[in-house]
């Protein structure tokens, strides 16, 4: 064959959100050859039949019972096989911790390297994916011959569900030998989770000395709950002893990194900045408009905190229904 | 004369035997004397030479030591009463030093005062003089030290400072006494030898006490570093600041050794004011003690037993202590000092310490924020880029760059210099001058960002910097010229001063009162500069504790970067103070009091005074500008 | 255990970094550089490993000369000794010619464990680390924020996404990508510096190692993105405030 195979990867007995949108890159470089989607595991019926359906061309089912749980010896060796006997000419992953793991050393097998996170497809192709942490954009071309592979960065490709007559999936069976798994995954944990970890929340939100009284915290705690976000707060907040000092954010507290970060009347003082500028989206909601906090924002809304958050509240609330 | 005045008496004839017990007294007392001084003193022998001390121009240490000794000023301005009192007595020392020298040489024929001759007799009664105000002075000090007790001078009631009272009031009054018997009765003798044996008691007792100062402060007032906080550079690949008992100097041993446990230092101390471990008097005491038990040549670090590595690290480096210290410690390179043995070595380990350090080496700021922050405030505001061709480069500092506070406050000043027509221009890029990591100790860090900084600024040609901000003042004036010559600069407030008259007058019956900046007042000696932007602005109030006096606001010595404090917040105690005044707006000169107080304010709630900067005082009065 | 830490030197974090006038790689004569974070943890992991169990710790860099400072930094902090790689056309290189030249200078030490940070600052490829150890035929695992020594092997601690993570055990050799977070760094201290001065720093260049190879994806040009982070202020009462806000958290920072 040539064309493009793209990986879709298992979250939870589920194809990933990330692997459609991979899919979707995929469907840009291949779009007159059409394109080839593997599920990779032991048991892939499920995963085949939701990949069914889709608009690809085939769908392969890799599957023996030494592919669960994930290794990477595993995975690299079934796909390695399976890319020989295919032989596409793109290799298409979704960037995820996963295919971190395995998908540099499986390129490496075939004399290739892995372009990846990749953010957008150029004529060419020509790949851009970003340097020095956002600040640039380069662009790369593959210019050896051989299969090239390419993994793409979350929310870069906008996955479109279809619904198009389901094409029987295939089967793959890759010669696996347990005592090529060098490595031996143990079961998925979380942290103890009756700490409050705000360094590792994904969302926060966080009050400050515009909620005026302890009463008031409850209408933000719902917002947090709608979101699935942590509670944090600003030193004051902490200070009265409105909530525990393990929630406060900034140079005298924790340092924190969510994807999001939602700040409901916080002034933006220094103190506080230093401890969230590294958050990958913030929402500042203040009643100031030349209040500081605007200042580092992404998105901002100046009004009464006490008229924004219920409705935004109600916002989510409706769009979760 | 018609109404003859009395003579000191003095018995005319002394037997063999009384000579020869007088020198076996003599003898012992030295004795015993020496054997406490002999090792304190190889102590301070045998410690490390100062590799940096230079004793010229000795015009300063002149004038230290008329002022601060001789004249008393700093023992007499810090606590005017006790002060005179200690004055008193000190004075009544050095008078009677010819008068105890006499008194000895009497007993074997070779006296050389005559009671009865002119001189004599006019010395003996300028002495009477001093002795009078010394029973007094040394009354005084006895009833505040057992009765009043000050809490500084410490929960225990120290005895060996009641046997010095009495030692001394004994000398004095046999002195005294002395004029009104007859030479030849026996009271004579007796008040002779009570003041003789009282003598030759008093020897021995001062190297074991405190009392060592007699002998030692008036070496440390005229050996000191030679000027405020000076932190001395490190010598060779082997000194990484006062690890253990090798890294002491003769001038830190000195001044262990001279401290008269007076408290000073710790009555003016924030961090001990705030119920913090640190007390700058136990670490002189603890230095003392180390030295007393292990010597100067020990390996033992430093910090455990004697020195807790908490209080070490608890030092604003305010320099209150240092500016209060009668006998001329100078405390802020000894808390350095230690620092530095604990950071270069590794030893500190801090959450919010090593984040400061690892920021720094990784290139970012102090505040750990991105540079495109600051492009962005440049550009947003278009301020100038330095190009060579502007009279001024305006140094931002972490502060001015990133915080909101420090921003507005930058604004203001360059909208003055807009309006002077004043040109300046900012550096592309700024590295933080390096202030935290020198008074915390992190020699490696201070030294690559003082020599990338220098070598910026050559290459761009900067010879007159201005700064918001006193520590970048500080640390560029004074610290950086350990790796080369800094430019010239100067706080905002001395350049805002000197074009006051310039300005329009923005005043009116609004009271203010000025926070002196510790890097600005006892650091740089900058007192009037900033009053005078403030006055003119409104009424000028001050606070209790000002000038020279001035309390920490709680940032400094990098303590602005490690977290939250021990105790009550020091900006909160004196923002207590400020507010106390009653004035409506509290006058800053420092981003980094700004922001202390910033926050100290609002937790006050409702009613607080405002806070501004001088540079937004001056601001005020000029015309809006169209954008 | 012997251990070999694979560090880079990067652009420091807030250096003024601009694109060089050919637009094909950034404008290096001005730059400041400094350890890649993430190889720092890589760095203090083996640190902390030695500390426990013995051994020795050696990191090996390839880069221009400027590389020595960094190198020292790692000496300083506690590494025992240094490869340096001087080659001066590292960023022309792809992935696999850089691990090539790594590989190459790590095999004949025949070490316990080959770490290296998840990915680099500059670059941002991520996946050298696990090249390495395909070369050189090690088993290997990537995220990893802990390292614990077994009778085998070690027992590693990897993260998975959300919040999630894994043991996993390998048996030695191995080699693992290690995830920043994962420990306490430590500061270089004077001292530390002081006592480098005196460590063993090798030197070995591309063509000693024989590990050329022409690259298989070519970087052609960078460029700044068009979009610039600016903030967007959301208007209207607030329930179409709200709305607004839902919308671009949804489909334009894509965080919900
Ligand atoms: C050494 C030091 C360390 C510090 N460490 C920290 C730290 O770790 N973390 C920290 O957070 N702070 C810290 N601070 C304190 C910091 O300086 C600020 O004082 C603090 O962050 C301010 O908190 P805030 O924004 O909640 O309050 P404020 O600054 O009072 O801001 C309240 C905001 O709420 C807005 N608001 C009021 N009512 C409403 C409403 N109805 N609707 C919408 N908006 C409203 C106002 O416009 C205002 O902007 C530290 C300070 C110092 C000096
Ligand atoms: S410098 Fe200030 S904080 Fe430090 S010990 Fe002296 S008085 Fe206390
Ligand atoms: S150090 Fe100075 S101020 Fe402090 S107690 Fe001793 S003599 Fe007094």
């Amino acid at each position: 064959m040539s064309g493009v195979l793209v990986i879709l990867e298992d979250r939870g007995g589920r194809i990933s959100r990330l692997s459609w949108e991979a899919a979707a890159a995929a469907r840009i470089l291949g779009a007159q050859r059409g394109v080839t989607a593997a599920v990779v595991g032991a048991q892939t019926e499920a995963l085949a039949a939701e990949a069914c359906g889709q608009g690809f061309a085939r769908v392969v089912r890799v599957e023996h019972a030494l592919l669960a749980p994930y290794t990477a010896d595993g995975f690299a060796l079934a796909l390695e096989q399976l890319i020989r006997a295919e032989s596409p000419d793109y290799v298409v992953f979704p960037h995820s911790y996963q295919v971190r793991d395995y998908a540099p050393a499986l390129a490496c097998r075939f004399g290739q390297v892995l372009i990846s996170d990749v953010v957008a497809i150029g004529e060419g192709p020509v790949f851009t994916r970003q340097l020095m942490q956002g600040r640039f954009n380069a662009s790369y071309r593959h210019t050896a011959s051989g299969p090239c592979f390419v993994s793409v960065q979350a929310g870069a490709f906008r996955a479109e569900p279809a619904d198009l007559p389901a094409a029987a999936p295939e089967s793959f069976a890759p010669a696996l030998d347990a005592a090529q798994i060098r490595t031996r995954p143990g079961e998925p944990f979380r942290s103890s989770a009756q700490t409050v970890d705000l360094a590792a929340a994904q969302r926060i939100v966080s009050i400050g000395r515009g909620i005026r009284e302890a009463a008031n915290i409850p209408l933000v705690e719902e917002l947090a709950r709608a979101l699935d976000a942590e509670l944090a707060a600003s030193r004051p907040i902490c200070d009265s002893g409105w909530l525990p000092i393990e929630r406060q954010v900034g140079s005298s507290g924790h340092t924190v990194s969510p994807r999001l970060y939602v700040a409901v009347g916080i002034s933006g003082a220094i103190q506080h900045l230093v401890g969230m500028k590294g958050s990958q989206c913030i929402v500042a909601i203040n009643k100031d408009p030349d209040a500081p906090i605007f200042e580092v924002a992404d998105y901002g809304i100046a009004g009464d905190l006490f008229e924004v958050v219920p409705a935004l509240i109600a916002a989510v609330k409706a769009g979760k229904a | 004369m018609v109404f003859p005045l009395p003579t000191l008496a003095e018995p005319q004839h002394f037997s063999l035997a009384e000579r020869v017990l007088f020198a076996a007294l003599a003898v012992a007392s030295v004795a015993l004397f020496w054997r406490r001084f002999g090792p304190i003193l190889r102590n301070i022998l045998r410690s490390k030479q100062d590799a940096d001390f230079h004793l010229f121009p000795a015009g300063k240490r002149i004038r230290d030591f008329a002022g601060e000794v001789l004249l008393q000023g700093k023992v007499i301005r810090q606590r005017p009463l006790a002060g005179f009192a200690h004055a008193l007595v000190f004075w009544a020392f050095c008078a009677f030093a010819l008068v105890s020298l006499n008194h000895c040489a009497a007993l074997y024929g070779l006296g050389f005062l005559n009671p009865a001759g002119a001189v004599g007799r006019f010395y003996f009664y300028f002495a009477a003089v001093f002795a009078l105000g010394c029973a007094v002075g040394i009354a005084g000090l006895f009833i505040r030290r057992f009765f009043v007790r000050p809490k500084w001078l410490g929960e225990e009631l120290s005895w060996e400072s009641g046997l010095i009272a009495l030692l001394i009031f004994v000398l004095m009054a046999s002195y005294l006494g002395a004029f009104f018997v007859p030479a030849a009765s026996p009271a004579a003798r007796i008040l002779w030898w009570t003041h003789a044996i009282t003598l030759l008691a008093f020897l021995p007792v001062i190297p074991q006490t405190k009392h060592l100062h007699l002998i030692f402060s008036p070496f440390t007032v005229f050996l000191s570093r030679g000027s405020f906080s000076r932190i001395p550079p490190l010598v060779g690949d082997e000194d990484f600041g006062l690890v253990a008992g090798r890294d002491l100097t003769r001038i830190v041993s000195l001044q262990a050794y001279s401290c008269v446990e007076c408290g000073r230092c710790t009555e003016h101390c924030p961090a001990n004011n705030t119920g913090k471990l640190l007390n700058p008097k136990e670490i002189v005491l603890g230095l003392r003690g180390y030295l007393n038990e292990l010597g100067p040549a020990s390996e033992v670090p430093l910090l455990g037993k004697h020195i807790a590595q908490q209080a070490a690290f608890q030092c604003t480096t305010c320099g209150a202590c240092e500016f209060q210290c009668p006998v001329g410690i100078e405390h802020v390179p000894i808390i350095v000092g230690l620092r530095r043995g604990a950071v270069n070595t590794g030893a500190w380990d801090d959450e919010h310490g090593a984040k400061l350090f690892l920021a720094l080496e990784r290139g970012s700021n102090a505040l750990g924020l991105g540079a495109a922050e600051r492009d962005k405030f440049i550009e947003k505001n278009a301020l100038p880029i330095f190009d060579g061709t502007q009279e001024y480069c305006l140094w931002l500092g972490c502060m001015g760059s990133h915080d909101p506070r420090g921003r507005e406050i930058v604004l203001a000043l360059v909208r003055v210099m807009h309006y002077l027509g004043t040109s300046f221009g900012v550096l592309r890029k700024e590295r933080c001058t390096g202030d935290a990591v020198r008074r915390l100790g992190n020699d490696l860090l201070f030294q690559q960002l003082a020599e990338a900084n220098l070598e910026a600024l050559a290459q761009n040609k900067v010879t007159k910097m201005l700064s918001i901000c006193p520590h970048c003042v500080r640390t560029i004036q004074e610290d950086w010229k350990e790796y080369g010559a800094p430019p010239a600069i100067e706080h905002h407030s001395e350049f805002l001063a000197r074009h006051l008259a310039q300005l329009p007058r923005g005043g009116n019956q609004e009271q203010i009162v000025f926070h002196d900046p510790c890097y600005l007042g006892r650091y740089r000696g900058v007192y009037d500069e900033p009053r005078a932007v403030a006055s003119r602005a409104g009424l000028l109030v001050e606070a209790p504790r000002h000038r020279e006096r001035s309390f920490c606001c709680g940032a400094g010595g990098g303590l602005a970067f490690l977290g939250e404090e021990q105790g009550e917040r020091v900006s909160h105690a004196r923002a207590a103070e400020l507010a106390a005044t009653g004035a409506e707006t509290v006058a800053a000169a420092c981003p980094f009091c700004n922001s202390m107080f910033r926050d100290a304010l609002a937790a006050r709630g409702e009613g607080a005074p405002q806070l501004l900067d001088i540079a937004q005082l001056a601001a005020r009065g000029l015309p809006e500008q169209g954008n | 255990m012997k251990i070999i830490v694979a560090i880079k030197q990067v652009p420091e974090r807030d250096a003024p970094v601009r694109i060089d006038p050919a637009g094909t790689w950034i404008e290096e004569s001005s730059l400041q550089f400094a350890l890649n974070e993430s190889d720092a943890y890589a760095l203090e992991e083996a640190l902390q490993l030695k500390e426990k169990h013995g051994g020795e710790v050696a990191v090996v860099s390839a880069g221009p000369e400027r590389v020595g400072s960094t190198i020292r930094e790692a000496l300083a902090k506690g590494a025992d000794r240094a490869v340096h790689i001087l080659c001066d056309d590292l960023h022309s290189r792809d992935a696999l010619g850089v691990a090539r030249l790594l590989a190459a200078a790590i095999k004949p030490e025949q070490p316990d464990l080959v770490l290296s940070g998840l990915q680099s600052e500059d670059l941002g490829l991520g996946q050298t680390g696990v090249i390495v150890a395909e070369l050189l035929g090690l088993p290997h695992a990537t995220l990893i924020l802990n390292v614990e020594k077994t009778e085998t092997g070690v027992k590693v601690k990897r993260e998975l996404e959300e919040g999630w993570f894994q043991s996993v055990e390998l048996p030695l050799p191995a080699a693992l990508s290690i995830q920043s977070g994962g420990n306490k760094l430590r500061y270089a201290t004077l001292m530390g510096i002081k006592r480098a001065k005196t460590k063993e720093v090798r030197i070995l260049t591309a063509a000693e190692l024989g590990a050329d190879s022409a690259p298989v994806v070519r970087m052609e040009r960078i460029a700044l993105p068009t979009k610039q982070k600016s903030t967007q202020m959301l208007d209207g009462s607030p329930k179409e405030a709200a709305a607004a806000l839902l919308e671009k958290l949804k489909f334009e920072a894509r965080v919900l």
